[in-house]
């Protein structure tokens, strides 16, 4: 695990380039149709060898952004360009195979996401067999057992069925699946939320080998601030489909700019820190993406709203170098984020939650 | 709630034990077949009959077709169900009957499920269009009553012979089938590993047969040894109403040729109660090898092993809160 | 009354009833819990936690049983009494809390009519009294009572793990058992409901037992905290004691498996290996193949809880006195 930042760099040339992307969703019945807003014009880049952290709770994007740079859903706007190529360019069975190979995503639920009909090795030798055609029957076999030492698997798990293997074995599988294809760039879908706590450390360690060692790079999503600031170089913080926050990790953690970063910072739990006094925060409510009007999505929860932030959409703003958020406060009067910094727990206290109208919609 | 044995790992709850497929699976099928008391009884009693099937010969020694014997004999060592009316052995025209009772139950079995298994769950695996129009046909013939349709189909057939019987058979009970398929297939459709599969670039084709359908053996199973009873049923009932051919031996027509002379009344009860017994036993048969499989798919079906402390009042299922 | 503990669990065994062999998920557990504490049991997946929980609250099904000990709560031993007996203290005196209240809620009935069923099941309350008590439990808990004319999927998840809660204190009972109620929540929304439980507890005064296997999470509301490895408590004491000085290497491990977002950044090793098989347990100490303090002695002595600066650790080296950190 590397210590090295980017230390005010641009981050490396973009690996993958995301540019007003957009990703809505037709909602409710042929009488009430709505559109949900699940990514809004966000734009970030990924770079080579790094691991960005891509945080936010239920309702953010964070899966959206996810499924769309695996184009199991199509952006409805925006483009994503990958080694300079837009994705959209890609027509030919063979180009789209060829990028799932290099970009592979690993999902959440080790219990679900492999098949629990076949052993372990079914997985992994289909994705040699697809990607990597030139090899033997006997080169696989050997491709297979390398990338189960890689991740830490004895390559003896190979004749294994799943339902013999723990949470975090499994969770190891699927970081091999991926290596199999010789990947850039891996999407890693919340890989340890359903995890538990003392086996999380041993796949971020994981994670950060593979970034070292491997060379590749990774899109690590996640809503665990903490386990983001253990393993990545970069973060990006999202709220309601648009970003919130972007920069180097310990810069955004130790200056956060946006309100929402700050709450978040404060409502992960630190065993470490000093005991808080009970505190009535901030509900946790999911944020409104359902036919948003303009202004700042945050601006319920928000104790630095102002009236423009119910009329604007504020957009990234650089405000430290390669740090940017998207905050009007912050751009306009820094003091004041930098104070409400120092004393959000007590802010946040002051803040009735709103209760949104019960009318029967659904909520996230 | 953990239930930590050895070779699972004692991190997770296992839900149940996962189907399998290919060789793995049929040795797994075999143990919990043995294992369930119900399953083990109705495999018994199809293997008999499947033994009876293949070789008549070896148990009935006489023709079913010569009406050679003195008629309406009782019970007797000769004749182990006496004759009938014609003077035709009865235990013989049984016997011999099995096969074609057979052949029917499980090429309909196979036929329905199979079309069912590809109909079902393509449609709901392609979604859109596809399932739209799979749909369509399927419920179309959902909905038009079954054993009118036979009838009708039968009839125009003028009799029919085995070939006809199985075509309808298997044409008019599909579809039930395939809805069900659907369903399962469905909860499965967002389920990771395919994802999974999709992401990592499978055709779509190969997800369903390789990765969908070995997931869904049970059901598949499950639905074969239902559409088989099914088979046997419908088959007899045109039989025995007269739509078969009444040349075939088999239980079907030995009961048709009952009713036509009034067996019950003319005193060879037999000749009416046996077929029916048989295709009684035979529909049980297939009715307790499916509870297994019901058993296997789904663990809280399984019975419960009582406690064997005596005296400790058992610890309760309590309400939820 | 007022020292009485109001939940005393003794030398509790619980054992899984296979056709393999009997496994002892729950091995010889005791704690008690006072009025108005609140306790944590922590533990990984596959300590018996959840076990441990479904047996004090008596919801064990078969093939699991109470093997042995008792359960004593308001003068009863729990163990053993039926369900005719069982429910007059449930609810009233005791209530559960699930994980998962998407799983534990009627997805096809308003959360009022789920508030009615139990009230219904565990009272005689004329039915004017039920809409005020409904009304007031949700507003208790921060949800507007018009939600209780919602169905659970239009709640958030926030608000449907709340109105668990709220359900869970129709009767207002001495003691709320907790099953990992905040695991499918959000970080911010974890926390908030932390806080509503630890106000709420502390504006009526009944006791918690909140099973859990994130230990930070924990660490700010628990006045005494449990933790269970393979089916048996290693460590119990005073929250704040285990966190600043923890005995067992277990515990250690558990702690130091927690990035932070504070302070340099360390690299962790969290603790190699996973936990044993029930069904063969090591010989000795059960945690001996994963502890960094092992020694020859640990895989011969099964080690008892003993009493070390004001906890109860199961450790020989530590009884020993041969560990020290």
């Amino acid at each position: 695990m590397t210590a090295e930042l980017d230390g005010g760099d641009t981050p490396k040339a973009g690996l993958l380039r995301a540019e007003h992307l957009t990703r809505h969703f037709k909602i409710g019945s042929a009488l009430s149709r709505r559109t949900l807003h699940a990514v809004d014009d966000v734009n970030f880049t990924i770079g080579e060898r790094e691991i960005v952290a891509l945080a936010g709770e239920s309702g953010s994007g964070k899966s959206t952004i996810a499924r769309v740079l695996s184009r199991i859903y199509l952006p409805t706007a925006g483009e994503v360009y990958f080694e300079g190529k837009p994705l959209s360019a890609m027509r030919s069975r063979a180009e789209r195979l060829r990028y799932s190979g290099l970009v592979p995503m690993v999902f959440q639920d080790p219990f679900a996401s492999i098949n629990p009909v076949f052993r372990v090795s079914h997985g992994v030798l289909r994705c040699l067999k697809l990607h990597r055609p030139s090899l033997s029957e006997a080169q696989r076999q050997q491709e297979a057992a390398r990338v189960f030492e890689i991740v830490g698997l004895n390559p003896d798990m190979l004749q294994r069925f799943p339902y013999e293997l723990s949470g975090g074995q499994r969770q190891r599988v699927g970081f091999a699946q991926a290596l199999a294809m010789k990947p850039k760039l891996i999407l890693a879908d919340e890989p340890v939320s359903m995890l538990d706590v003392s086996i999380r450390i041993g796949l971020l360690n994981l994670m950060a080998k593979l970034r070292d060692e491997e060379g590749v790079s990774i899109l690590y999503i996640t809503h665990d601030i903490a386990s983001a600031r253990y393993v990545a170089d970069r973060l990006i913080v999202m709220y309601a489909g648009q970003i919130a926050e972007t920069g180097p990790i310990e810069d955004v953690l130790t200056h956060p700019r946006h309100p929402y970063t700050q709450l978040l910072l404060s409502a992960v739990p630190d065993p470490r820190a000093p005991l808080s006094v009970a505190a009535e925060t901030d509900r946790g409510e999911p944020p409104r993406v359902i036919d948003p009007t303009p202004g700042c999505r945050f601006r319920w929860r928000c104790p630095l709203a102002i009236d423009t932030c119910s009329q604007v959409t504020p957009e990234l703003a650089e405000l430290r170098p390669t740090h940017s958020a998207a905050c009007h406060v912050a751009q306009n009067s820094p003091e004041e984020v930098q104070a409400f910094t120092a004393a959000s727990s007590e802010a946040y206290a002051k803040v009735a939650p709103p209760h949104p109208k019960s009318r029967s919609r659904r909520t996230r | 709630m953990a239930m930590p044995v050895s070779g699972v790992p004692t991190e997770t709850p296992v839900s149940q034990a996962p189907e399998l497929g290919s060789a793995r699976a049929f040795g797994r099928i075999g143990r919990a077949v043995r294992l369930n008391r119900k399953a083990t009884i109705g495999a018994v009693i199809l293997g008999i009959f499947i033994l009876i099937a293949l070789f008549p010969f070896v148990i009935a020694h006489d023709s079913p077709t010569q009406d050679a014997y003195p008629a309406q004999l009782g019970i007797s060592t000769a004749h182990l169900l006496g004759t009938n009316h014609y003077g035709q052995d009865l235990f013989a025209q049984l016997v011999y009957g099995t096969r074609n009772v057979l052949i029917i139950a499980f090429t309909v079995g196979l036929a329905t499920t199979g079309i069912a298994v590809l109909i079902g769950v393509a449609g709901a695996y392609l979604g859109g269009t596809w399932d739209n129009s799979l749909n369509v046909v399927t419920d179309v013939l959902l909905v038009i009553p079954l054993f009118p349709l036979l009838i009708v189909i039968a009839a125009y057939a003028h009799g029919g012979t085995t070939p006809v019987l199985i075509l309808a058979i298997t044409l008019t009970s599909w579809s039930y089938t395939a809805r069900q398929l659907r369903s399962q297939a469905l909860t499965l459709r967002n389920r990771d590993f395919l994802e999974a599969a999709r992401v990592r670039g499978e055709r779509r084709l190969y997800i369903i047969v390789v990765e969908v359908i070995p997931t869904m053996t049970s059901l598949i199973v499950a639905s074969f040894l239902t559409n088989a009873l099914y088979a046997v049923l419908f088959a007899s009932s045109l039989q025995f109403i007269g739509l078969g051919d009444p040349n075939t031996v088999s239980w079907g027509t030995t009961l048709y040729w009952a009713q036509n002379n009034a067996a019950l009344q003319t005193g060879e009860p037999l000749w009416a109660i046996a077929p029916g017994a048989l295709i009684a036993i035979l529909g049980a048969a297939f009715a307790l090898l499916n509870y297994a499989f019901d058993e296997i798919g789904n663990p809280a079906l399984r019975p419960v092993r009582k406690t064997r402390k005596k005296g400790a009042q058992p610890v309760g299922r309590g309400q939820r809160g | 009354m007022a020292d009485e503990p109001v939940l005393e669990v003794s030398g509790l065994s619980v054992d899984y009833i296979l056709d393999a062999g009997n496994v002892r998920a729950v091995d010889d557990v005791s704690f008690t819990v006072g009025r108005g504490e609140f306790l944590g049991i922590v533990g990984e997946s596959g300590c018996g936690k959840s076990t441990l929980l479904f047996a004090v609250a008596q919801l064990l099904a078969p093939p699991a049983e109470v093997a042995a000990g008792s359960v004593m709560f308001g003068g009863n031993n729990l163990v053993g009494l039926t369900d005719g007996q069982l429910s007059a203290v449930r609810w009233r005196d005791m209530s559960v809390v699930m994980q998962s209240a998407m799983n534990a809620l009627n997805p096809v009935k308003t959360i009022g009519a789920q508030f009615k069923d139990a009230m219904r099941a565990h009272g005689k309350v004329p039915d004017r009294d039920i809409a005020a008590r409904s009304a007031e439990v949700l507003q208790m808990v921060g949800i507007d009572p018009v939600h209780l004319r919602s169905y659970p999927h239009q709640l958030s998840g926030g608000m449907r793990q709340r109105s668990m809660i709220a359900m869970a204190l129709l009767f207002t009972p001495d003691l709320v058992i907790m099953d990992e109620p905040t695991s499918a929540l959000d970080v911010v929304a974890q926390r908030s409901l932390m806080v509503q439980i630890k106000e709420l507890q502390l504006a009526f005064g009944f006791a918690v037992v909140f099973v859990t296997h994130d230990m930070s999470l924990i660490s700010h509301f628990s006045d005494r905290l449990m933790v269970m490895y393979a089916g048996q408590v290693d460590e119990i004491g005073a929250t704040r004691t285990i966190f600043d000085r923890p005995l067992h290497p277990y515990t250690q491990g558990l702690l130091e498996a927690f990035p932070s977002i504070r302070g340099p950044r360390v690299p962790l090793k969290g603790i190699p290996g996973s936990p044993p098989d029930l069904a063969r347990v090591p010989s000795g100490c059960r945690f001996r193949p994963r502890c960094p303090y092992a020694v020859d002695k640990c895989a011969e002595v099964a080690p008892d809880l003993y009493p070390l600066d004001e906890a109860l650790v199961r450790c020989v080296r530590r009884e020993d006195g041969s560990l020290v950190s």
